[in-house]
């Protein structure tokens, strides 16, 4: 078996919905609907808008997650994506005035063609190979961005005007305009992403993933198109981001090159590994990890700086040890705890007899 | 196009980055080939040397305690990762063994963040006497700086190509290179000759760190990052071949500065090394990327 990034998921999947699945489908239905409607109540106006952050943040940790964990591609690059999903939205958002689901859509698959166009010649590529050519785009595309900069209602093909003194925000969806609406918003278009990526996984692509993520030759052998599959996850991956790029650029209002740096997409494979990429929980726990922790800090006055280390940290624990991430080990650990102090209670008192 | 005598700087200093590239890069095609690790916080511990040395100069150490400084602390960093992580990933994929090293390079990072606060808005600058002497071709001003960073890597590439043919530690690292566990049954100390190969990058580290915060800037999150550049180098290498790193590096500094003076394209001139790279990569003959170490099959 080939030693993936992280060892092989354990769990098998059954097709058929259980019990305890459906179970497990009904809490996450029940906290989407929490989130949605509960939470914006219970939350200041700061904290409203990092957790769109992190709706944000959490599709792209999706992403990256069916790259890295299903597919065992490893992606230096993902911020880069991004960034062109956002520059793509913001750009159609200046020149057009068409409904906003429609932008986020047409972000998506550009994004998504911009994804395969530099997927096709990389997937010839492998394992160390393929990191280091993401990271090698990445670098280009920011330079590009620091040239052509974001859009900020300008004309011609880049909608950028370096002189213009009273730049208009990039507008949000009218029935969204307010920061709870938008955070519902986003909400709403990760969970549809979060489906889209469940979808894949439960039929026919996601086999098809996971075959390439033990063996390659084995999936080969086994008649799967190993290209095309490689390719899909590839697409549907920039798909996501471009789409996250998109519900990105109404969030900020405004978007800036320097905001993109190469580093982050580092920063950004650190979380994703902590969050794990084996369950689709782990990309929420990422965008937790990356965005609110952050705004937490600064809340508290601490240095982001700890948190730096503290993803540094956690990738190297990752690695060494605990290769399912914090999505798998937290719930783990609380059981083993809870079956200590089980035994703990149970225990006879020291001195009685049996 | 502007006249040659625009360019004509820029041979100088894009020479002198071509070599602190091309000793960067010998620094971790030796260690990938000896080790299996791509070690990406290479700029990161030569960033945390130079600001480490910055720090000593402020309080008045002489100049070569601290640029000795610098080269030890990258050292010391680099040789306590090997130790300690170098055997309990020894057994995984190249790509795992990489990615562990961003754990490094990303808790280094916040250290110097932390430590040295860039917000401050205080610029530093590391600055090593051989700035003030120097020399003119022409009409080029050369200060030796430069030179020595451009005979760094000269030396650099030529003393590791002869050390690597020539003495028994060299010929240990090659035979690890090809098999880890052959070598160590063959009695090779493996665990031993892994450290030599961690200190010798670790040095190396240092002295780029030394070199890029004087040639470019002190500054964390360059330094932790323009070994991006490097890595272009020894990507185009093809992770083996010190003499190819060593051209490709040069090449890859020189284009850099040379494409300075060029309006339209100064902006895009950071692209170089990615570009070089990609190209490299994808007209690379498919056997040569698909079977890259025989751990991975």
């Amino acid at each position: 078996m080939r030693d993936t990034l992280i060892r092989a998921d354990p769990r098998n999947a059954s097709r058929n919905a259980s019990r305890p699945q459906l179970i497990r489908m009904a809490i996450t239905a029940i906290l989407v609907l929490f989130v949605l409607f509960a939470l914006p109540q219970l939350l200041s106006l700061y904290y409203i808008d990092t957790m769109t952050q992190v709706a944000v943040y959490s599709m792209v940790t999706l992403a990256l997650g069916v790259l890295v964990g299903r597919v065992g591609l490893v992606s230096l690059g993902q911020v880069a994506v991004l960034a062109i999903g956002a520059w793509v939205a913001a750009r159609l958002l200046f020149a057009t005035t068409q409904p906003y689901p429609l932008v986020l859509l047409e972000a998506g698959l550009i994004t998504m063609a911009a994804g395969v166009l530099i997927g096709l010649p990389a997937l010839r590529l492998r394992g160390l190979y393929l990191a280091l050519i993401t990271l090698m785009f990445a670098g280009a595309i920011t330079v590009v961005l620091a040239t052509v900069n974001f859009p900020n209602g300008g004309h011609g093909f880049t909608g950028y005007n370096g002189s213009l003194v009273h730049i208009p925000p990039i507008r949000r969806p009218s029935i969204a305009s307010g920061d709870p609406a938008y955070f519902r918003y986003s909400v709403i278009v990760a969970t549809l992403m979060f489906l889209l990526v469940f979808a894949h996984i439960k039929t026919r692509p996601g086999r098809a993933w996971a075959a390439i993520r033990q063996s390659e030759p084995a999936a080969l052998a086994a008649g799967i198109n190993t290209w095309l599959y490689k390719l899909w996850a590839f697409a549907l991956a920039s798909f996501i981001t471009g789409v996250a790029g998109g519900v990105l650029a109404g969030a900020v209002h405004y978007l800036y090159s320097i905001g993109f740096p190469t580093q982050d997409s580092i920063t950004l494979l650190a979380v994703t590994l902590m969050g794990g990429v084996y369950s689709m929980w782990g990309a929420v726990v990422a965008a937790l990890l990356y965005q609110f922790l952050p705004a937490l800090l600064n809340n508290w006055g601490v240095s982001a700086d700890w948190l730096i280390i503290l993803f540094g940290l956690g990738v190297l624990q990752v690695l060494t040890t605990a290769p399912a991430g914090l999505a798998d080990q937290v719930p783990k650990d609380l059981a083993r705890l809870g079956r200590l102090l089980r035994r703990r209670l149970r225990k006879p008192a020291p001195g009685s007899t049996e | 196009m502007p006249p040659w005598s625009d360019f004509e700087p820029f041979i100088v200093s894009g020479l002198a980055l071509g070599g602190v590239y091309a000793l960067s890069g010998v620094g971790l095609v030796v260690l990938y080939r000896a080790t299996g690790v791509l070690y990406l916080a290479f700029g990161a511990v030569g960033a945390m040397g130079a600001l480490t040395a910055w720090s000593l100069g402020q309080v008045g150490a002489p100049g070569w305690v601290t640029w000795l400084t610098c080269i030890a602390v990258a050292a010391a960093i680099t040789l306590g990762y090997g130790v300690l992580f170098g055997p309990a990933l020894s057994k995984r994929d190249p790509l795992v063994k990489a990615v562990a090293t961003i754990g490094l390079t990303l808790i280094l990072y916040g250290l110097m963040d932390l430590l040295w606060t860039t917000s401050g808005g205080q610029a530093r600058s590391l600055t090593l006497p051989t700035d003030n002497g120097g020399f003119s071709i022409g009409q080029i001003q050369v200060n030796w700086t430069q030179v020595i960073a451009l005979a760094a890597g000269v030396v650099l590439t030529v003393g590791t190509g002869a050390f690597l043919r020539y003495t028994k530690l060299g010929t240990a690292m090659r035979a690890m290179a090809n098999d880890r566990e052959i070598t160590a049954t063959l009695g090779v100390p493996v665990r031993k000759v892994e450290a030599a190969a961690w200190l010798g990058c670790g040095v190396l580290a240092g002295i780029a760190g030394l070199l890029l915060a004087d040639l470019v800037a002190l500054d964390a999150t360059t330094l932790t990052f323009l070994v991006i550049s490097s890595l272009a180098a020894v990507l185009i290498a093809r992770l083996r071949s010190i003499t190819v790193t060593f051209v490709a590096a040069i090449v890859v500094g020189l284009l850099h500065d040379l494409l300075t003076p060029i309006t339209s394209l100064t902006n895009y001139r950071d692209m170089t090394p990615f570009v070089l790279a990609a190209v490299a990569l994808l007209v690379m003959p498919r056997s040569q990327v698909m079977t890259q170490s025989r751990e991975e099959a």
